[in-house]
Order: C-alpha cells, then sequence, then structure tokens
C-alpha cells in the first residue's frame, strides 16, 4: 500500500474503479465545495478537485480537498506545473499530506491565455512558471514517497505518502508516440492514470493494445475518462476544439436529435439532451470497462455534479466499495 | 602607366560618369569608338530629358547630327537586346534627342577666349579634324583651319551624298564648332600654297588629318578614257552641283559602302540601270547590310564573285565590262588576297563604268616638307604620340589608321587633339595617351533573357523605293514623340543599375529576394552583377541599411528636392497640391497634361519610388500623392507593380497611424493611349483628395 | 539573429515630443535584417514624426543616421560626439544597443524605438520566428534539434501535453507545437527510443532565472589584460 487512499484500495480490489470532479468556485467562500461534495459522496471512490482549470483563479486544490476531505468525499488534488516553482510544489505537497491529502494528479495545466476559453478575463499575462513538466513531477512525487528526499537532495523527516497519478491524452497527436508518453509517465511512477474524455472508443481501444503491449496495464490503473454530454452544441464544440478528443459524428446526431424532437420548447430540449447525454455516458463507461487493462472510470459531469449519481447507478456502479 | 585621359576636353558628366569609369562599360559604349555613353543618353530621352541627352552626345561626338545620320552604330550591333529580340534604334533616337533639342542647342553656342597664347593648324576638317578643332580650341587654343575643298567636313561634305546625310545637319555640327571661335581656310591647297613645314612655322603645332581622299583605279586595259569614272570625283561632282555625265547603264565597280554611294546616286541622277560587280560573296561584302538592302530596293543588282579583267570598247564607247571568276577573297590568314578561275570568264553591258575599289592619301600635302613616306606611299607616324617624323606635325585619322568609320576618326581625334596639348604643355606625350580598349558587360545569362519582355524594335519609316529614287532628298522619316519614348524604354540600362556599399550592406538578402532578374550575389555583402541587372530599381528602396545606390540616378533625389518641388503652399488653397510620381515609358514629360496643382516628378518607372520620397511629400505639406504606373502589361520590368502596391499599403498603413487618411496616396494605373490617359486618371484622384479637410493645423 | 519589431508611432511620438533636437539613430545588422530599425527605418520612424510634429505645430528638430552596429564601442566612437548634439537619441537598435549606448553616450537620454523580442531565423521572406531562448545549456543533441524550451509554450523537457491541436499548440495555431516536430524529427532520425528517457528536473541557472550572464573568450582576455598591465607598468 503507497499511500492508504480510498481510491488506491479499490484498485487493489480489482474493482472498477470509479473517480469523478469537483469544480471550486470564484469565491473566498467555500459552501459550493460543501454542497458539491454532498452531490459525490458516494458515487465515487475519490473526486478530482481541479487546480485553476482553463487557468482561471479559482480556490486551489488543495483547500478545497480539505473542505472536501471533512465532509467525508476522498479528494484527488490536482497539481499543475504552470503556477508553481518546484519549491513551491513540494512545500504544498508536505502540506497537503499533512492536512490528510493522499491522491496527487500531476498535470501540467492550461496555459495562462486560456482564461476559459476566452470567456473570462482570466490572467493572460501571468508569468508561465513551468519550472518542471509532469514527468518530472511525478518523479518528485515519487522521490519524497519512496526515498524521502526532496528534489534537490534534502532529507524528509516523514515522506508524504501520495497515490501518484499523471493524465492521458490516448488521442491526442503524434498518435503513435503517446503510448511511449504514457511508459514515461508509468517509469516515472505514476500509480494511477486518468484519461481525456474518450468518444471515439475504436481509437481508444487501439491505443490501449499498445500500452498493453508495453505492459503499463499492469504497472498502472488506466481510468478511461467520460465527459458527460450536456447538449448537442457541447459536443460539437468538444470535436472540433478541444485537443485530443474526436466524437463519432453517431453520438453528435444523437444529441442533435433529442433536441429537436423538443421542437421549440426550450426547457423540454434541454431535458432531452441531458438525458441523452446521460445515456451515451453510461454507453461509454460500459464500453471503456469492457477494454482489457482498463482499471476504472474518471467521470466528468463539468458544472453539473448533481448527475453523476444517475449516470453511476445507470452504469451499474452503484454502490462503491467501502473499506475500513 | 600613368594616363592622361581625353576628359579633359569633356566637360558635361551625366549622373554616374564617376563610377562608369570604374566598372565595365555597357556594350553599346565599349563598342563606340569614342566611348559615347549611350545607355546614359538612351535613358534620358526614355524621361523626356532631350536636352540633358543631347548633352552626353556631344560630350564626346562634335559631328553628332552627322552620326545621327550615317554612323554605322557599332552600339546596335553590341546592344545587348540583339539576342533578346531586336537591338536598340540608338542611331535613330539620336536623331530625334538632337532635334528635339535644336534650340538648346542654339542656346548654348559660345565664343571661347583664346587663352593659352599658342596656335594650332589644322590640314583637313573631316571627323578627325573637326574633333580635334573642338577639343583644343574648347580649353583655348587659337585654331586655323585649312580645308582644300570649297566647304569644310572633308569626305562627309565632298563624298557622302545628300540623300544619306543632309547638308543641314552637317552644318549644324560645323556652327556648333565654329563658334568656338575658329578660323577656316578653304579652298586652301597645303603642299601647293604652302609646305607643311612652313605651316608649322606659322603655329606651335600642326595637325594633319587629310584622310584618304583620292580614288584608287584599276590597272587594266580599257581604263583610259570617257566613260570610266573614278569615285571620289563622281561623288565630288555631285556633291559641289557639278552634275557628271554618266549614260543609262551604270555599273558600278566595288563592294564597300562607297560603292553604294556611288550606285545609289547614280539612281537618283536618273538612271535606268544601275549594278554593280564585286569580288565578294553577299556575305563577304564589306558594305553594311542595310546599305545593300536599301540598294537593292532601289532596283540596284550586284554580281558577286567577279573580278574586273578589261573594260571593252568600241572605239571611244564603252561596252561593258570583261569579268573572271573569282574562287576565293580571303586566304588562311583573313589577308585580302583574291584568287580567280581564268578559265571562268563573263560580261557584263555597261555604258558608264565607275571604279570603287577603295581610297588613298593625296600625298601632295607632304610635298616640300620634312614629313616622311614610306617606300608604300604611307605618311610615316608613331601611333604613341601620333606625332609625323617632324617634331610638332601630328597625325590624325585615316591618313593614318587606314579607311574605317566616321566615328572611329573623331575617336583618333581626340586623341591626337590630347597629344598635341601635351606636347604643347611641354609634356613627353609617349605613354601618356590612353588606349582605347574598354572592358564590357558579358551578354544578358539565359535566365535573366527570359525575363526580358519582349518589344520590337519601332521600324524606322522609309520612303518607298520608287520615290526616293527620284530625288537626292533625306529618305528616313524621324520618330515620332511616342515612338522615340517607346523605343529608348527598349533599353535594359546595361551598366546603370544598381551599387551596393560594402560598408553599409549586411547580407540581409533582401536585395537578393526583391530582384526579379537574380542580380544579387550574397555573400559577405551583396554584390549586383551588372550583366544581370535590369536598372529597374526595384531594390534601391528596400534595403534596410540603404546600402543600394544607382548609378543612373540619385536615389535620393526626390527626397532632397520635394521642398523646391512643391513650392511655397497658400494655405488658403482651393486646389490640393499633389505630388505626382510619373511614369515616363509612353508619354515623356511634356505629355502628362496635368494642371498645375500637380506637382510631377517623373520616373522611368515607378519601381524606384520609396517610401520615403512619398512621406517626404507629406513632411513638405502636400495633400496627396499619386503614384502613377503604366499598365502591367506594357511594364518595361517584372514584378514591379506587386512591390509597389506593397509599399503604398504601407505607407497609408503608417499614415494612418498619424490619423491621416488612407486615400490620400494612391497607386494609379494610366497608359498613353486614349483608353486612359494619365489627366483623366489624375483628375479622378484630384476629386478624392479636394474636399478634405487639412492633416496639420 | 535578434529580431524585434519597432515600437508603434504613437508610443514614439509621446516619448520624444518633448524634446527639441532628436536624432533617430538606426542599426545596421540584426535590427535591419528584420527591417524594424536599420537605416532606412530610422529614416521612416524620422520622417513620420516631422509629420507628427508639424501636425502639432511643436517646432522640433528631427534628423536621422545610422551605423553597422550600436554594441561595438569601434562603430559608436566615430559618431559619438556628433550624437552629443541632440538631447534625445531614438536608437532603433535592440535593447542591447540601447543599453550599451546608453552606457557611453553621457548626460544624454537614449530611448527605444523598437522592442526586442528574441532570437530567430527567416524561414521566408518577412517572416521572423523564435527558435532558441539562450537557456545557456544546449539540449538540442537529444531533441533532434528542436528546441523545447524556445518553441513549447510550457518548456517541457518530457512532452507532449495533452494540448496538442491538429499538430499545434493549444496556445495558438500560429505556433507548431515544439513536441510534435521533435517527435516527427527524431523518427526521421531513427532515434525515436531516446525519447523514452525521462529528461530530470532542469538546472535552469545557466538561463536568465540565474541573473545576468557573460561571456569570457579567456585567451582573447588573458591578452587585453596583459596589456592593460603593460601601459599601467608604463604609465
Amino acid at each position: 500500500m503507497k499511500s492508504g487512499s480510498n481510491l488506491e484500495r479499490v484498485i487493489l480490489s480489482g474493482v472498477p474503479a470509479v473517480t469523478a470532479e469537483l469544480g471550486p468556485p470564484m469565491s473566498a467562500d467555500g459552501s459550493e465545495i460543501i454542497h458539491k461534495a454532498h452531490l459525490l459522496k458516494g458515487y465515487c471512490d475519490a473526486a478530482n478537485i481541479t487546480d485553476c482549470q482553463t487557468a482561471v483563479v479559482r480556490i486551489s486544490s488543495i483547500a478545497g480537498a480539505v473542505l472536501a476531505l471533512r465532509e467525508g468525499l476522498e479528494p484527488v488534488m490536482q497539481m499543475t506545473c504552470r503556477d508553481r516553482n518546484r519549491i513551491a510544489m513540494q512545500a504544498d505537497l508536505l502540506g497537503a499530506h499533512a492536512l490528510g491529502i493522499r491522491n496527487c494528479l500531476c498535470i501540467a495545466g492550461d496555459h495562462q491565455k486560456f482564461s476559459a476559453a476566452g470567456r473570462l478575463k482570466g490572467h493572460p499575462g501571468a508569468k508561465n512558471v513551468y519550472d518542471v513538466d509532469t514527468i518530472q513531477l511525478v518523479g518528485i512525487l515519487k522521490k519524497m514517497r519512496d526515498e524521502g528526499l526532496q528534489q534537490g537532495g534534502d532529507k524528509l523527516d516523514v515522506p508524504p505518502k501520495f497515490f501518484i497519478g499523471a493524465s492521458w491524452t490516448p488521442g491526442g497527436e503524434p498518435l503513435d508516440f503517446r503510448p511511449i508518453n504514457l511508459k514515461k509517465k508509468v517509469d516515472a511512477g505514476a500509480d494511477f492514470i486518468q484519461t481525456q474524455g474518450i468518444f471515439d472508443v475504436e481509437v481508444f481501444k487501439s491505443q490501449m493494445q499498445k500500452a498493453r503491449d508495453l505492459g503499463l496495464h499492469e504497472r498502472t490503473a488506466i481510468l478511461g475518462g467520460i465527459i458527460v454530454p450536456r447538449t448537442a452544441m457541447m459536443l460539437k464544440y468538444m470535436d472540433s476544439s478541444v485537443a485530443g478528443v474526436s466524437v463519432p459524428k453517431s453520438l453528435i446526431e444523437r444529441m442533435a436529435r433529442a433536441r429537436d424532437a423538443a421542437g421549440d420548447d426550450k426547457k423540454k430540449a434541454k431535458a432531452l439532451q441531458e438525458e441523452e447525454g446521460i445515456r451515451i455516458a453510461v454507453e461509454l463507461i460500459h464500453q471503456v470497462l469492457e477494454i482489457p487493462g482498463v482499471k476504472g472510470v474518471h467521470i466528468q459531469a463539468i458544472e453539473w455534479e448533481s448527475a453523476i449519481e444517475k449516470i453511476v447507478k445507470a452504469a451499474g456502479l452503484y454502490p462503491r466499495p467501502v473499506f475500513d | 602607366m600613368q594616363c592622361a585621359t581625353t576628359a579633359i576636353f569633356h566637360t558635361y558628366h551625366p549622373y554616374g560618369a564617376e563610377i562608369k569609369e570604374t566598372r565595365p562599360y555597357s556594350p553599346c559604349r565599349a563598342a563606340c569608338p569614342a566611348h559615347t555613353d549611350v545607355q546614359a543618353y538612351v535613358g534620358l530621352i526614355a524621361q523626356g530629358r532631350y536636352n540633358e541627352a543631347f548633352e552626353v552626345i556631344t560630350a564626346v561626338n562634335p559631328i553628332a547630327s552627322v552620326c545621327s545620320y550615317i554612323c554605322h552604330h557599332p552600339c546596335e550591333q553590341a546592344c545587348r537586346r540583339c539576342s533578346i529580340d531586336e537591338p536598340l534604334a540608338v542611331r535613330h533616337l539620336k536623331r530625334f534627342a538632337i532635334e528635339r533639342s535644336l534650340q538648346y542647342r542654339h542656346a548654348k553656342r559660345r565664343h571661347i577666349q583664346k587663352t593659352r597664347g599658342k596656335s594650332i593648324g589644322i590640314v583637313g576638317s573631316g571627323p578627325a579634324g573637326l574633333a580635334a578643332a573642338r577639343d583644343l580650341a574648347s580649353i583655348g587654343y587659337d585654331i586655323t583651319i585649312y580645308e582644300k575643298h570649297p566647304v569644310l567636313g572633308g569626305m562627309l561634305a565632298a563624298a557622302i551624298p545628300p540623300y544619306r546625310l543632309p547638308r543641314e545637319a552637317l552644318k549644324e555640327d560645323l556652327d556648333d564648332i565654329l563658334a568656338l571661335g575658329i578660323e577656316v581656310k578653304t579652298n586652301f591647297k597645303v603642299g601647293e600654297e604652302v609646305t607643311l613645314d612652313e605651316l608649322k612655322a606659322r603655329h606651335d603645332a600642326v595637325l594633319v588629318a587629310v584622310g584618304l581622299s583620292l580614288s584608287r583605279s584599276l590597272n587594266i586595259p580599257g581604263v583610259e578614257g570617257e566613260g570610266v569614272l573614278l569615285a571620289i570625283p563622281f561623288l565630288e561632282d555631285i556633291a559641289f552641283g557639278k552634275g557628271p555625265k554618266v549614260g543609262n547603264n551604270v555599273l558600278v565597280i566595288g563592294g564597300g559602302n562607297v560603292a553604294m554611294d556611288v550606285a545609289r546616286s547614280a539612281r537618283r541622277l536618273g538612271v535606268p540601270r544601275v549594278s554593280m560587280v564585286c569580288l565578294e560573296s553577299a556575305e563577304e561584302m564589306p558594305a553594311w547590310k542595310w546599305e545593300v538592302d536599301e540598294a537593292v530596293e532601289e532596283g540596284i543588282t550586284i554580281n558577286h564573285r567577279w573580278g574586273p579583267k578589261a573594260v571593252r570598247r568600241d572605239n571611244e564607247r564603252v561596252l561593258g565590262l570583261e569579268v573572271t571568276k573569282v574562287l576565293s577573297v580571303f586566304d588562311k590568314e583573313g589577308r585580302f588576297n583574291p584568287t580567280f578561275d581564268h578559265n571562268i570568264t563573263n560580261f557584263i553591258e555597261a555604258d558608264t563604268i565607275i571604279i570603287t575599289i577603295g581610297q588613298m592619301c593625296d600625298n601632295n600635302v607632304f610635298k616640300g616638307s620634312s614629313v616622311k613616306i614610306d617606300e608604300r606611299g604611307r605618311v610615316v607616324w608613331s601611333q604613341a604620340t601620333h606625332m609625323s617624323s617632324t617634331p610638332g606635325i601630328f597625325l590624325a585619322g585615316e591618313v593614318v589608321t587606314g579607311p574605317g568609320s566616321a566615328i572611329a576618326a573623331v575617336a583618333n581625334g581626340h586623341r591626337a587633339a590630347l597629344a598635341v596639348h601635351l606636347y604643347l604643355q611641354g609634356e613627353n606625350v609617349e605613354g601618356l595617351l590612353p588606349s582605347f580598349e574598354r572592358e564590357k558587360i558579358s551578354d544578358m545569362p539565359d535566365t535573366v533573357k527570359e525575363r526580358v519582355a519582349r518589344h520590337s524594335r519601332i521600324k524606322i519609316r522609309h520612303l518607298d523605293p520608287e520615290t526616293r529614287c527620284k530625288t537626292f532628298e533625306h529618305f528616313e522619316f524621324s520618330y515620332s514623340e511616342e515612338d522615340a519614348l517607346k523605343e529608348a524604354g527598349r533599353c535594359r540600362g546595361c551598366g546603370g543599375g544598381a551599387v551596393v556599399d560594402s560598408n553599409k550592406c549586411m547580407a540581409c538578402l533582401t536585395c537578393q529576394r526583391v530582384c526579379p532578374y537574380d542580380a544579387p550575389k550574397v555573400e559577405a555583402y551583396s554584390v549586383i552583377r551588372p550583366e544581370y541587372c535590369q536598372a529597374c530599381g526595384l531594390c534601391a528602396p528596400e534595403c534596410p541599411a540603404q546600402a543600394i545606390s544607382m548609378v543612373s540616378y540619385d536615389v535620393r533625389q526626390f527626397r532632397e528636392g520635394m521642398k523646391a518641388l512643391i513650392g511655397s503652399l497658400d494655405p488658403n488653397r482651393h486646389e490640393p497640391v499633389i505630388v505626382a510620381f510619373m511614369c515616363t515609358h509612353h508619354i515623356g514629360v511634356g505629355g502628362f497634361n496635368l494642371p498645375e496643382n500637380f506637382r510631377i516628378a517623373p520616373v522611368h518607372c515607378i519601381s524606384r519610388v520609396d517610401i520615403l520620397d512619398i512621406l517626404k511629400a507629406f513632411e513638405c505639406g502636400a495633400d496627396g500623392v499619386a503614384v502613377v504606373g503604366c499598365t502591367t502589361e506594357s511594364c518595361k520590368f517584372k514584378g514591379v507593380h506587386e512591390r509597389v502596391e506593397a509599399r503604398v499599403k504601407r505607407i497609408q498603413e503608417l499614415l494612418s497611424m498619424l490619423s491621416i487618411d488612407r486615400d490620400r496616396v494612391a497607386l494609379l494605373r494610366a497608359s498613353s493611349g486614349n483608353g486612359n490617359p494619365y489627366s483623366k486618371v489624375c483628375g479622378g484622384f484630384a476629386e478624392t483628395i479636394r474636399n478634405k479637410r487639412s492633416y496639420k493645423p | 539573429m535578434i529580431v524585434g519589431k519597432q515600437k508603434p508611432i504613437e508610443e514614439i511620438w509621446h516619448m520624444v515630443r518633448d524634446f527639441k533636437r532628436v536624432l533617430v539613430f538606426g542599426c545596421n545588422t540584426c535590427v535591419a535584417v528584420c527591417h524594424a530599425g536599420g537605416g532606412k527605418e530610422a529614416e521612416t520612424i524620422a520622417s513620420l514624426l516631422k509629420i507628427r510634429a508639424s501636425q502639432e505645430g511643436l517646432d522640433m528638430e528631427i534628423d536621422h543616421s545610422s551605423v553597422m552596429r550600436h554594441c561595438e564601442p569601434e562603430y559608436l566612437t566615430p559618431v559619438i560626439d556628433g550624437l552629443r548634439r541632440y538631447d534625445l537619441v531614438l536608437s532603433t537598435a535592440c535593447g542591447v544597443g540601447v543599453n550599451f549606448l546608453s552606457e557611453r553616450i553621457g548626460n544624454i537620454p537614449v530611448y527605444p524605438g523598437i522592442n526586442t523580442s528574441f532570437y530567430g531565423a527567416v524561414p521566408e521572406a518577412g517572416l521572423f520566428v523564435e527558435l532558441c531562448a539562450g537557456c545557456g545549456n544546449c539540449i538540442l543533441h537529444l531533441t533532434g534539434g528542436i528546441c523545447p524550451i524556445a518553441r513549447c509554450s510550457k518548456t517541457l523537457m518530457n512532452g507532449p501535453c495533452g494540448g496538442t491541436n491538429r499538430g499545434k499548440c493549444e496556445v495558438s495555431d500560429d505556433i507548431d507545437c515544439a513536441w510534435y516536430l521533435i517527435v516527427e524529427r527524431m523518427k526521421q532520425l531513427g532515434t525515436l527510443d531516446r525519447l523514452t528517457e525521462i529528461q530530470p528536473p532542469r538546472d535552469w541557472s545557466t538561463a536568465r532565472d540565474g541573473g545576468p550572464r557573460r561571456v569570457s573568450v579567456e585567451h582573447i582576455r588573458a591578452y587585453e589584460e596583459a596589456q592593460t598591465a603593460k601601459e599601467g607598468g608604463k604609465a
């Protein structure tokens, strides 16, 4: 047992793991986090607390994770490489561990130019740090946990025991390099992997085959990313504008038909699309879990945490295992 | 070896003259025996600057009008357009420029004070003598010309018939020279009235430039007697209005230019049948090809490859010429050494025979003097000093060079004048005279030739052969201004193009990318290769270090002259003051027909307009700037419009940053035809500017 | 070479408008190549400023000139007295030139006419792209000659990240994903397997992060110092 976290236990048990996502608010008041934590508790094994996603300032992942922890929801803290240098990162990790956090996802972080795809002002002029990259960060966590050493070589009195995660975009270019890219993450010490949203299952299948050929599925727990579609427009946007995500036409058409079935009734259209979206999500969960080497799913219902319960139940993944 | 230069006589230097001396000449200039800067004056004609063209022409050529009619134009034969389409009609352009600058020419005539205190006697007033006379008179020597004929001009007056050289043309040249203040003694035969030694005693130096004024005869049976004439006396009779006696069937023996003159003159005397016989084949004939073509047009038949054997007579009457077959004219070494097959003979009917087989010096001029003649009858001289065997008696022209062209005699006359001048200054002439050999720019590479737009030479129109044979009037029509500008625009500006200052250049490769002809070669710094460069002027305004200048014009000209061009501005003006950069390719400066509020800056192509020129116009308060080019199809150069468009767009950007309306600058197209005249195009532009508020307080 | 871009004329105008005698001073090396500050651009700026001055009715003397470089004293010494005639020199050299001239000119301010950006190359006429970040410890032998520090927006050493969008960086379609290029290049070279090695966290102290840098060419410095010592001894 590396960290003793709930997520780790679920994975070790062989039951397909379920992680969800909790987005902190743009506010100094944490009550929304508490509210969302209650929506997710019991329906997932752990929930990612995003770290200034799309380079927008929100309550930090560590603070959000602590608030979630207090509500009984196991957090997966996220640490981007964009905002902190290795000194701040290691200090925050020590602190996070001291506050009870046991899962950490290492990601590069959207470039500060993003600012929620331009819909918010954000801070495009901020100095970007990127002192270390994701793979190096994974290595830092591993070194701290397993050798009790800081990156620079100084000793840690008590090493932080983290369950180390990294992200993977199996459908990104160059396609043939992505399995190698995954291998590097695993070699660096990634215990679990959460992938970018999967819609084109065939592509994911073929990439998983390559990952299995490299033996990666046995060294790390790959959780397939499932983004829950809410509208036909959102699916279209993801297909055209989100890197590494391609959506089969058939799925977009399904959402479109659902919308059209409501005619002019906007409220009905919303409801029909959401229903269809959940249906699609559940189908994808099943398809993904069938792929050998996949150890679970990471379900993202963006600003729609309330849907998680329905989805998890409809996918037959409820109840979640409980360990003492 | 220190070399003096004949430049002391030639005070007019077009822009770029100095730098051209340090580089290979344009092939036209190198081919001219006097090294007339052909590229410079053709370029000036193309911009409508006829007076300046006249200055360039006459700087080295005192018989410019004459040459504009009779020169054999070696410049044209060397023109680099020969291997593309057809050479520039340089001679005809020369004539056009001279005709257009007549008033200027007359106003220029000046008397020169005799400041040197030395006098020179010049014997002979042909091209060599006239060149030397002008040169020496122009720097203050006291000159007297002695001419055996009643008029000045040597063979120009006495032998070249008026249908080739109108007397008025010769007169203009002579008047220019005489205006300097030269004494003239015509009908004066040196060697009879005085000896050369006596002449030398009268002056400080004597120059003998008597040419080859006697015709050679043939030593064949039947030559003596009526009906057989020699060329020069025949031509002189015509020149001086004496009307030579000829029959109805004239046969001219000879294949050179003088033979052509004789034959064509005979035609014009009304002789119904004129034919020629010569040793040479059509290809070997020494006469200029165009002379032969024109003669054939005039109905003259030429019998090739026959050698004169005897004149057949019936009592005194000439019946014709017996001839022998010619096997070859030149031997293996290329020397004149005809061989015959005496078994093949022929008979050509004629009632008059004119022998035109070459000329020799009238050695009477040397009679009773100390000047040595060699055993072959040729005067002894030194080419290095132009001096005869007698100190102070110099020689120039055909009398020492042998038969040649008028312009070659001019060049020789310049050289002799320098020799005389140095001698009179007490210098040892030997080794100080310049060689006239000059390196020339090599032929255009094939890749460049492909990119040169094909424009046929504008034809020189002649009177039809029938009409012109009836008179001794000159038969070529002058170019119209439009034709002259078009023809001059075909010039590729060889040697007048871009030059890089290596101190400023930092090999940024911009010129290499801009040039449509691959002229720049960039290694440590850029070098513009003259055999590629078309002098379009595109590169200089693009160089970010301003390291490129143009040999033919001052790239800073417009910037520096802008204030003067715009003049003072009436703050209450109604008409906008517009600076217009106008392409002169088709229309010349005079033809723009623009109202006064337009300040015209003529350019040989809009390619040379720099954004800094346009900005300067606004600095000086112009209300608008128009860059007016011809159409892309008629443009002489490649890629000009796209580049200039980009420059204009940039200016519009820059002006908008100063809150100055973009449409105060425009790139316009116009043509000289009725389709889109300059006046209309510019007028439209002025309209758009008229109602704008001033951009300055 | 060094690449920069001219400042907008309005900004320059506001810098210079309070001065009476201004020299726009161009540099004919790097900034001429990128058409930002060579003699030609210096003259252009001068011309625009003159027009601007007359628009505001300001009486200003605005001249222009240029030298080969502003970053070596041998090019400045012959002209520096002439520069002191002005009360402002607007240097259109890169930032290096502005600094260097400022240290030598004395009592006269030197303002920058261009914004200096990066070290770049010229893939097409008029296009300049950043290819080197001057990190001081070149690792191009590990990445097929394509620099992840200069050309990856996130300076990833073990890229790509998940943001690669059709071979372009998530930041902009004008930016190629450097890691995409690196992978393809190393495939071409047959050295793709090197990319399986994990690059450890980098020592950035050789870059600007470690403070302003200097390079000393020992054999030249040794000679120069010896000369100075000799002259010092003599004096």
